[in-house]
């Protein structure tokens, strides 16, 4: 059970996801496509993770079901189960490498595969305040309402959006430069930077990369013979 | 350790100089506060201490600013750390990591700390603030005190000689004052130079061992705290309440909010308990209580912007949980703590025509009338944006009130607000009530509680703890609560 519980190397958690992303993204077949979904249901249950993605289906869902009655009146219903099939295994995916790997622990990763740490960390930053600024934007539409400015959405209303867009440019402008002054306080972009915490690949991370490259390659074997004849 | 020579700055784009002449030396463990009406430059004072002038914010400075006999021209952004820490008033841009533990972290790693250190120092900083149950959360979910608390222990494992902390007392309970008033005593006397620039003086006054005053950029006085008093008066930074009457039975006209066992409850928590509460017309109702009391939700309740999961909310007769927020902004008006939130016209008088529009009564007259009423006569052409903080809340509560509601709902209005902005606050509060109108106010300002309303409620844990009238019963509840 500790071989599921033990968090992996957050590169070793990466190099899953788009091994995974990657297999779904050349699958062409639903038999084939419906194998990769029970792997990845099952890699979901292992992780304990099970519980949170049915309430993530919430999300899910409707997104699959536009896809999919999109897909059903310009191509097929074999198409549009198929497309709605592959739209629940990636983002899935995702799903799983987010509730496994911290924003701070992907910036981390990037920069120890190369990346220049003041990119990884504004990479990792940008991503921290999308909440900051949803909850800003709440607030600002909370205030709009409540002085009875209209944002329904309706094609009369779309000026009164102009009540939400300029206080929240304003605001996300002024956040970003108390930000730099704040991280240049802290001593940003010093040259002896150290970094507290330690990344090692264990003998775990590597089977479980090893396992995923192995499936990995066993559907693209599957696959491809099938690609190459559609070709 | 820190001394400023006939230093003046002017920051780029602008005119007026933010700084002018300014003389000051502060000394190894000294603890200074240093106060002033909106504008006066005690933030721009707070960033040239930080080395953020001239090395990040681009202006015109002259004079000499020294740091242990090294002119800070010539120093490095880099050589302030950790010399010199700044908190920051704004903690949402100050908490830029992705949890606590990380954010006490980033300014040691800058320093090149070994991992060993560093932790040592996580933990040592996060004992100190006692906030070791927050380390592995993220700062984004924290309550406001809590935020507070974080940006001061990110600044404060860095060990500097000189703390500056920039109105680090705005938005925290009266628990929370309690609290950083110790930790910041506790600093001083382990030999830490404190600088702390607020506009709540009471809160701090008593601490500190000298006062520096500033009123349009300049120094007015520099001295003994007891000295100080008599400049703060002039300059009205500490607010003289004329207090209301508070007759013997707080009621007045008929009942305007009727709300009957209101409850709600989020991801399994309950926020409100069976709240019920009477408001009557022209009644100035001040609701108190601690960050996370359940204050925000309650007034939410009030205009339709949340529906009750259980109880009533009637508004002059009218069902709030039947109506929209939109039908309700007639009835009652909600400003909220951030007057920013609000602007989005190009001067002040299109602000508050949005409202008079809404209201069907956009003509010169009324304009005229809400602009004496809140004082903005002279500012009706300027851009909401431009405007001190305490003209930009007078602006904010000016287009709600131009809807016309019957009750206006003024949530934490004293926040970031000089003695000015609460005596002018006061008065517009007692002309709108002697016209009949309804005021709740939401705060966590016991004192201003205290001097503007007839009643005061207070929240706890969602429910209403204790009612009571005129300020004797606030300040015992402050003081019980403070011990």
């Amino acid at each position: 059970m500790s071989f599921f519980t033990r968090r992996l190397d957050p590169r070793a958690a990466i190099s899953v996801w788009v091994l995974g992303t990657a297999a779904v993204i050349i699958t062409a077949r639903t038999n084939v496509l419906m194998v990769e979904s029970g792997f990845i249901l099952l890699a979901v249950c292992a992780l304990g993770l099970f519980g949170k993605w049915i309430s993530s289906l919430r999300l899910i869902l409707p997104v699959t079901l536009f896809v999919f009655a999109v897909s059903a009146v310009f191509f097929s219903m074999a198409e549009a189960a198929f497309l709605g099939l592959r739209l629940i295994c990636l983002l899935t995916l995702s799903f799983a490498l987010f509730q496994k790997v911290s924003v701070e622990e992907m910036g981390e990763s990037a920069r120890r595969i190369g990346l220049p740490y003041g990119v990884s960390f504004i990479l990792t930053s940008s991503m921290r305040y999308v909440p900051l600024l949803g909850e800003r934007l709440t607030s600002i539409m909370d205030a709009q309402i409540s002085r009875g400015i209209d944002l329904r959405p309706r094609l009369r209303n779309i000026p009164n959006f102009l009540a939400l867009v300029i206080p929240l440019l304003i605001q996300a402008i002024l956040l970003s430069d108390h930000l730099a002054m704040a991280m240049e306080a802290r001593g940003f972009g010093r040259k002896e930077r150290t970094f507290r915490k330690v990344m090692r690949i264990g003998a775990m991370d590597w089977a479980v990369m090893a396992l995923s490259s192995v499936l990995f390659a066993l559907f693209v074997w599957w696959e491809l013979p099938h690609k190459l004849g559609a070709g | 350790m820190i001394e400023l020579k006939n230093v003046s700055f002017c920051y780029s784009g602008s005119v007026d100089f933010a700084l002018k002449d300014i003389d000051i030396h502060i000394g190894r463990g000294e603890y200074v506060l240093v106060c002033g009406g909106s504008g006066s430059g005690k933030s721009t004072l707070a960033y040239l201490l930080a080395g953020l002038i001239p090395h990040f914010i681009d202006g015109e400075l002259s004079g000499s600013v020294c740091y242990d006999g090294a002119e800070t021209r010539s120093l490095k952004m880099a050589d302030f750390l950790p010399r010199v820490g700044l908190v920051f008033q704004n903690s949402d841009a100050q908490l830029f990591n992705g949890s606590v533990e990380a954010e006490i972290a980033f300014g040691l790693e800058s320093m090149g700390l070994s991992p060993g250190v560093v932790e040592e120092r996580i933990i040592g900083a996060a004992k100190k603030l006692r906030i070791e149950s927050l380390l592995g959360r993220s700062p984004t979910h924290l309550s406001g005190g809590e935020k507070r608390l974080v940006s001061i222990a990110s600044v404060l494992a860095l060990g500097p000689k000189l703390l500056v902390l920039d109105e680090p007392f705005s938005n925290l309970d009266w628990e929370g004052c309690a609290r950083l008033k110790t930790i910041l005593r506790e600093l001083n006397e382990a030999g830490a130079a404190v600088v702390v620039v607020e506009q709540r003086l009471r809160e701090i006054i008593k601490d500190v061992e000298r006062s520096i005053v500033m009123e349009a950029g300049a120094v007015l006085f520099d001295g003994e705290p007891d000295q100080a008093k008599g400049a703060m008066k002039e300059l009205r930074l500490l607010p003289r309440y004329r207090r209301r009457d508070m007759p013997g039975s707080p009621r007045k006209g008929s009942e305007v909010v009727s709300i009957k066992g209101l409850s709600y409850s989020r991801a399994g928590m309950e926020i409100l308990r069976g709240v019920s509460l009477e408001i009557m017309e022209g009644e100035v109702v001040a609701v108190i209580g601690k960050n996370g009391a359940g204050k925000t939700t309650l007034i939410k309740h009030l205009n339709g912007l949340m529906r009750p999961q259980e109880g009533k909310v009637r508004i002059e007769g009218f069902a709030a949980s039947g109506q929209s927020p939109l039908k309700m902004a007639g009835l009652v008006g909600v400003s909220f703590q951030n007057p920013n939130d609000q602007f989005f016209k190009n001067t002040v008088e299109e602000e508050i025509r949005v409202g008079l529009r809404l209201s069907g009564r956009d003509r010169p007259e009324r304009l005229h009338e809400i602009s004496i009423l809140f004082g903005l006569e002279g500012l009706l052409e300027r851009s909401p944006h431009l405007l001190s903080e305490g003209q930009k809340k007078r602006t904010a509560i000016a287009s709600i009130f131009a809807v016309e509601p019957r009750v206006l709902v003024l949530d934490e209005p004293t926040t970031g607000q000089d003695g000015r902005f609460l005596e002018a606050l006061e008065d517009i509060i007692s002309r709108l009530a002697e016209s009949g109108h309804t005021v709740i106010v939401v705060t966590h300002d016991l004192e201003f509680a205290s001097a503007i309303a007839d009643r005061w409620v207070m929240i706890e844990h969602g429910a209403v703890i204790k009612e009571g009238c005129g300020p004797e019963g606030i300040e015992n509840e402050f003081f019980h609560q403070a011990a």
